[in-house]
């Protein structure tokens, strides 16, 4: 039998990304009305296409309503009581890293993304987002000498205003959802990356989030385009300090592939969760979406949620072009008292398109953890094809594991299976592998690690590694 | 909607039992289903209006049963025939429930009721005159089979109930038959309550004809170690739902279900299940089969939910569709909600259409496309057929099926 008190006993890691960084921040006031909008915007110095769009989805943001369909319960989101732009004060224009603020710099290198010339990673270009605003972005030039635009999207609407004003919002229109509306009329900082047609990006390219302010929400957008034929493997990681209060997380990420493109976008999330009692946490409500538009061309999402108070994440792809092909694999933990909604949908609307879900959940403590995802075939998705695949794994008999796939067919040449169990890490194997000599935790860890193995395997090297380490820390003592 | 606009208005003529007062009085905050409810939300609301747009009847005309009875074993009876049902024999006794058994069970039931959940029960009960109310107490072993059938006739809603109480120990087979006639609306709801021990084989077939509509709801408790087992068919309607809710009240109980719905034209028919696992132990198998042809819609939605008390509660649930037209749609969502640790869930899904390569080999050993559907097709339906109880020997319905396609 398992010790249930060892359970108690075991190690508990806090969270080692709590901490804030004493900088000082240009804020502006609390609440949100259109002029706080237009402050926003004439901060960022924006043409006026942007302005419009933002003002037209802050009105419709206006006449919706906050969903309430997702298995989360927290308390309601005062939207009036939160910063929507928050920055560290630095000099007007920064033409090298040596000109960041060192403290920013500081920052970074304790999250392990060193930024400076010396320390920065040779094979992942990082775009470093503090609050609303994007402190560097590394490997520019070398990336530049490919065609590669990777910069931040305030720069990218600077420099590259005919990009933008082409794909902003085409694949998450404003009036998508309450959360999208939001993040439309307020959007801060967040990635842009433009590969040009037959371009294989030399490197892999990262953003890194930072929320620092406690009363600030972030609210990042992302964008990247792969144009004919290239292809672009993308990391993203967050972090934020540990506050006794919830801060918004609202973000969107638009992906469009042409013609033989294809986006490789994983995620490792780890915002704070809150403590052990549900105080603090990240409320983290994100649209992710990308959109197959050409022939062949191919979207991988793959995602390891493992932080926020609450999850409302459903990234998911349109599949228009003709055999493109869409993936989504997840791994979700919840500990404690966090809760998580997340999954995907799979629209098929070209014809002999393929997608593939694999999830994987994981429920410990007295957490909540739902898989919701649609997959749809369309009229016209002949030949088209989809597997999907839903674990759960409950870890104490406090914890709840739903599964909601919403699966519709239109298309009677197309095929669609889908399967879903839920386990728990069953004492046998536990004993057996103790028998072996291995030690209680390092054996759970290894149940849980090989129960996430075919999501894993779809991870960047660097990250497969981390999120192993994220998996065994957060799971540590809850096991019972 | 004639009875909506009576519920709003509380115009009905007659006399009302206490049941129906009661009833009515919840519809009339808001008469019609949420239609963004997740179980209204496919619905198809124009049919849904037409299911509610005959005026209703209360009396019941006559109607050709489907088979004739072949064997004076099996017990038939027809809800609405107003027959004293009363039969004492040496191993069982069938007995019909006294008003006040009655009344005090329904008005438990409604204490339960949520206005999206079971507005088909709360208007069926609404609507339900006393004559349409059947009650039975079932007792003992060696039972006959017995048959209940329930009709709708043209141009009208009829409202039917039936209220089932299985003693302990008592086995038996029954086989529920609802018919509906052209332009017809009928409102079935049917309460089980299996006690300790108890074992049923419980069979539903629906089937209508031109433009009949059903509204078809099953609520079933379970007590310890009973096991219910039920297959049931629904096809022909221009509009149907079939709403299953399944408690195992203290788990440890046994559930089986193998249900099939067959839409073409432009029908539509749905399934809904719940099934809730009160206790420890508790065991579910259930598959769901739909065929969509023409222009026709299929719906599936299942959810199993096994709180933290309902420990090693093993549940599977596969929902397998066909789709064979263009115009044709399928949704399914099963789905599960667990809170217990020890337990063993899983559930599936797959829509597709018929197995090629198997139809090509088939081909090949020189049998015609036509008759290689159909085949397919047999095996398709046999499963399910062959669990429905009674039926199987006298009324060829996998015959009756095919000939359909």
């Amino acid at each position: 039998m398992v010790n249930e008190n060892l359970v108690k006993d075991v190690v508990k890691e806090p969270y080692k990304y709590g901490f804030v960084t004493d900088i000082e921040t240009e804020k502006i006031e609390k609440g949100l009305n259109e002029d706080i909008i237009k402050l926003i915007s004439q901060k960022k110095e924006e043409p006026k296409f942007l302005l419009d769009f933002r003002l037209k989805a802050f009105k419709r943001w206006q006449k919706m309503k906050e969903p309430d369909w997702a298995a989360l319960g927290y308390e309601k989101i005062d939207y009036q009581d939160i910063i929507y732009y928050s920055a560290p004060k630095q000099k007007e224009k920064i033409s090298s890293l040596d000109e960041v603020d060192p403290k920013l710099l500081e920052t970074f290198d304790k999250l392990g993304i060193p930024l400076t010339e010396q320390k920065k990673l040779t094979n992942v270009a990082v775009d470093a987002v503090f609050d609303s605003v994007s402190i560097a972005t590394t490997f520019k030039e070398e990336l530049a000498e490919h065609g590669v635009i990777f910069c931040s999207i305030s720069e990218a609407v600077k420099n590259h205003a005919d990009l933008i004003e082409k794909y902003l919002g085409t694949v998450v229109p404003a009036s998508d959802n309450y959360f999208a509306a939001l993040n439309s009329a307020v959007f801060s900082d967040g990635s842009f990356v433009y590969i040009p047609k037959g371009v294989t990006c030399p490197m892999d390219l990262s953003s890194y989030f930072r929320i620092n302010s406690g009363d600030s929400g972030q609210f990042e957008r992302t964008l990247i385009i792969a144009e004919e034929s290239s292809s672009v493997s993308y990391l993203e990681g967050c972090t934020a300090p540990m506050f006794d209060t919830n801060t918004l997380h609202a973000a969107v990420v638009e992906l469009i592939a042409l013609d033989d493109a294809s986006i490789k976008y994983s995620t490792v999330q780890n915002w704070y969760a809150g403590d052990e009692e549900g105080i603090g946490g990240i409320f983290n409500f994100v649209t992710k979406r990308g959109k197959c538009l050409g022939k062949r061309s191919k979207i991988s999402w793959s995602q390891v949620e493992t932080g926020s108070a609450i999850t409302w994440k459903y990234p998911s792809c349109l599949l228009l072009g003709e055999e493109s092909v869409g993936e989504f694999y997840s791994v979700a933990l919840t500990n404690n008292l966090q809760q998580a909604d997340t999954g995907t949908k799979m629209i098929h609307i070209g014809p002999k398109t393929k997608s593939t879900i694999v999830s994987k959940g994981i429920s410990a403590g007295n957490s909540k953890n739902s898989y919701r995802g649609l997959v749809k075939m369309g009229t016209k998705a002949t030949g088209s094809r989809n597997y999907s695949q839903c674990d759960s794994m409950l870890i104490g008999d406090q914890a709840s594991a739903n599964t909601f796939p919403y699966i519709k067919s239109q298309q009677p040449n197309s095929e669609i299976e889908h399967e879903a169990s839920t386990c728990r890490i069953s004492e046998d194997q536990l004993f057996y592998l103790q028998s072996r000599g291995i030690e209680f935790e390092e054996a759970v860890s290894m149940m849980v690690s090989g129960f996430c193995r075919d999501v894993f395997n779809q991870l960047p090297m660097e990250f497969a590694a981390e999120a192993d380490k994220l998996l065994a820390l957060k799971l540590e003592g809850s096991v019972g | 909607m004639e009875i909506i606009e009576k519920i709003k208005t509380n115009k009905s003529d007659g006399n009302l039992t206490e049941i129906q007062k009661i009833c009515l009085h919840k519809l009339q905050s808001s008469p019609l289903p949420n239609p963004k409810s997740e179980l209204w939300r496919l619905s198809n609301k124009s049919k849904l209006s037409t299911f509610l747009d005959y005026s209703v009847n209360e009396k019941d005309s006559k109607f050709d049963i489907p088979y004739p009875k072949n064997s004076q074993s099996t017990i038939r009876l027809i809800i609405g025939d107003n027959c004293q049902t009363k039969l004492i024999e040496k191993n069982y006794s069938i007995e019909q429930l006294s008003d006040d058994e009655l009344q005090k069970y329904i008005k438990e039931q409604i204490s339960f009721f949520k206005q999206n959940e079971n507005w088909s029960d709360l208007l069926n009960l609404s609507l339900s005159c006393k004559n349409n109310i059947l009650g039975l107490k079932i007792n003992g072993s060696k039972i006959p089979p017995i048959e209940i059938f329930s009709h709708a006739s043209s141009n009208s809603l009829n409202a039917k109930t039936l209220v089932i109480f299985l003693e302990k120990n008592c086995d038996v087979e029954l086989l529920q038959v609802n018919l509906g006639k052209e332009n017809s609306s009928l409102s079935q709801s049917t309460f089980f309550c299996l006690k300790e021990n108890s074992s049923v084989n419980h069979g539903v077939v629906s089937y209508g004809e031109n433009r009949s509509n059903l509204l078809n709801s099953l609520n079933v408790i379970q007590q310890k170690n009973s096991a219910y087992n039920l297959g049931s068919l629904h096809f022909k309607f221009n509009y149907a739902r079939f709403e299953i809710s399944i408690k195992q009240s203290a788990g440890n109980a046994k559930t089986n279900i193998k249900s099939m719905q067959i839409t073409k034209k432009d029908e539509q028919i749905s399934t809904y299940t719940k099934i809730e696992f009160n206790g420890p132990n508790g065991f579910l198998d259930q598959i769901n089969k739909s065929l969509a042809d023409d222009k026709s819609h299929a719906i599936f939605e299942g959810s199993i939910i096994v709180p933290k008390i309902a420990q090693r509660t093993d549940a599977s649930q596969l929902s397998r569709n066909l789709l064979l037209s263009n115009l044709a749609q399928i949704d399914t969502k099963p789905q599960l909600e667990i809170i217990a640790d020890d337990v063993k869930c899983k559930h599936g899904a797959t829509i597709s259409q018929l197995n090629e390569e198997e139809l090509f080999y088939m081909r090949t050993r020189g049998i015609t496309l036509t008759e290689a559907s159909k085949l397919q097709l047999s095996s398709y339906f046999q499963e399910i057929i062959s669990f429905i109880p009674i039926s199987k020997d006298k009324w060829d319905l996998l015959d009756k099926l095919l000939n359909e396609n």
